[in-house]
């Protein structure tokens, strides 16, 4: 409980300080803040304009359509929010504040991670959350108890793949110094998550399920709510999240135990 | 105009030196692209027609939205205010160079990069999904959407010089930039048809210069304007020109009167 805390108290810390960084540039973070929800905003117009021509976009209503773009960005955001440190650890790793991090009393991880709390995707998520609560209880048979559970775990588990794949990429920027794009690639991808995996042929199908898991991130929470993601799919979610968890840390400590120091 | 000329090939070769950073704005642009692709597949799968589309043209509306994508919004205005705010202004106003100019031909540079490989990039799809392009039937088609493209890219390095030149203002232009180049983006056509939005919104939308970046453009090449509709898009594209022109004169010498060179 006292580790808890602890971890707790830093992390509060440093989202005050990364809150003191954006609250020194208010023009520059209201054109930001404004620029992510005017993003969420027109992609909804979009939707909601396609559906002026057609009644169901690979079987999905207006309602269940949008709930896989607001899944998207839930996890997209909620990832940006709580891993953004790792956008800056090619900075860390070559002018040398690795070094500081790797001898605080603290878990490195954590330290890298959090590096960074951005307060802007708080400001984000808040109406994210309250448009996804209007349009789950639109969809028809409404706050299901067990779908929305069953909705809120797989969103979970979507959330602890972006984990991975940030560590991923942060161990990437220890062992070459140079993989800072990387993260621009996974961040790429989830857009292929903004429809329904059912838009996509087969093989892309199989590619977003097996191979880059953004349909595991993002198409399976919303099918689940909908009632449809057979129970398999759901294993195969929690595998997908323990594996990319597990290889993510090793890799991690792998690149650690190689980093020489050599910026500082 | 030796120079300038110079100045397009340096910038040329610097970008192509940017290797990693390309390849990220090129892999972006792919996964777009494809998302898209099979967005519109889908809705178009089991009809004739989708809002006004049939398959091949909204096929051709996606591949033009990535050419015009690359070649219209590639810029490096972005450094407009950066350098205003450094003061390596300074630098430029002591050289025998027009800095308006300059900056175009860096721009130009910029866009003949993307526009190469977004050209690949669409042949490349083109013959992986097999895909049938509409092409104008009538010759004289391609002349007048040369000409709306020559005018798109020109109204967009206005817009984007005005955005840059408000360093001389603030520091914090970055937030308002991000703001602006996501409006401009999603209103000009950027991701969709503007004609699948109600015609409320379409009608609203019609009144600002945004729509006659992507979207004009693309509705000539498809052949959906008759002659009076090309007429005045043509000529309400010059008054937006024109209007700039005056627009971004005032702002740069109004902004270079208050240029006290800080930084440099």
């Amino acid at each position: 409980m006292r580790q808890v805390l602890k971890y707790a108290r830093i992390w509060a810390r440093l989202a005050l300080m990364s809150y003191g960084v954006q609250a020194a540039s208010p023009l520059s973070s209201f054109g930001y803040l404004a620029g992510k929800l005017l993003r969420v905003a027109f992609f909804l117009v979009f939707l909601v304009a396609i559906f002026r021509h057609t009644r169901a976009l690979a079987g999905y209503s207006l309602e269940e359509a949008a709930l896989f773009f607001l899944t998207f960005n839930l996890v997209d955001i909620l990832a940006q929010l709580f891993f953004r440190g790792i956008y800056g650890i090619r900075g860390m790793v070559r002018e040398g504040d690795f070094d500081y991090f790797l001898i605080q009393p603290v878990n490195v991880l954590y330290r890298v991670s959090f590096n960074t709390v951005d307060f802007l995707d708080v400001l984000t998520v808040i109406p994210v959350l309250g448009v996804t609560a209007y349009v789950i209880e639109k969809i028809p048979g409404g706050l299901a108890g067990h779908h929305l559970l069953a909705y809120a775990l797989l969103t979970l588990n979507g959330l602890l793949i972006a984990f991975a794949i940030h560590i991923a990429v942060a161990a990437l920027a220890v062992l070459t110094q140079e993989m800072e794009n990387t993260i621009w690639i996974y961040r790429d991808l989830m857009t292929l998550g903004r429809f329904p995996a059912a838009i996509y042929d087969a093989p892309m199908r199989g590619i977003l399920t097996f191979v880059i898991p953004i349909a595991v991130m993002i198409s399976f929470p919303a099918q689940a709510y909908l009632g449809k993601l057979r129970p398999i799919w759901m294993w195969h979610a929690c595998f997908v999240s323990a594996a990319s968890v597990a290889l993510s840390l090793w890799f991690w400590e792998f690149a650690t135990r190689r980093y020489t120091s050599s910026s500082s | 105009m030796k120079k300038y000329w110079f100045v397009f090939s340096l910038y040329w070769q610097e970008g192509l030196q940017q290797r990693a950073s390309f390849f990220i704005d090129r892999f972006r642009s792919c996964v777009t692209l494809i998302s898209f692709y099979y967005l519109w597949s889908a809705l178009l799968k089991n009809r004739p027609s989708f809002a006004g589309y049939d398959y091949s043209q909204m096929i051709t509306y996606v591949l033009g939205m990535d050419i015009l994508r690359s070649l219209v919004f590639a810029s490096r205005t972005y450094e407009i205010a950066g350098d205003i705010n450094h003061g390596r202004l300074s630098a430029y106003l002591l050289k025998p160079v027009n800095f308006f100019v300059y900056t175009f031909f860096r721009d130009l540079s910029e866009k003949s990069i993307n526009l190469v490989s977004a050209m690949m990039e669409v042949i490349g799809l083109t013959f992986l999904f097999h895909l049938k392009v509409h092409w104008p039937h009538d010759p004289f088609t391609w002349i007048w959407f040369l000409a709306a493209v020559g005018g798109a890219i020109w109204l967009n390095f206005l817009l984007n010089f005005m955005v840059g030149c408000w360093g001389f203002w603030t520091a914090e232009s970055g937030g308002p930039r991000f703001l602006m180049e996501l409006f401009v983006e999603f209103s000009a056509g950027a991701f969709f048809p503007l004609d699948i939005l109600s015609k409320r919104l379409q009608a609203a939308l019609q009144l600002l210069p945004s729509p006659y970046l992507v979207f004009f453009p693309l509705q000539i090449f498809l052949e959906k304007t008759t002659r009076a509709q090309l007429i005045d898009g043509l000529l309400i594209q010059l008054f937006w020109m024109a209007a700039l022109s005056g627009i971004v004169y005032g702002v740069w010498t109004r902004g270079l009167s208050m240029y006290g060179a800080q930084g440099s």
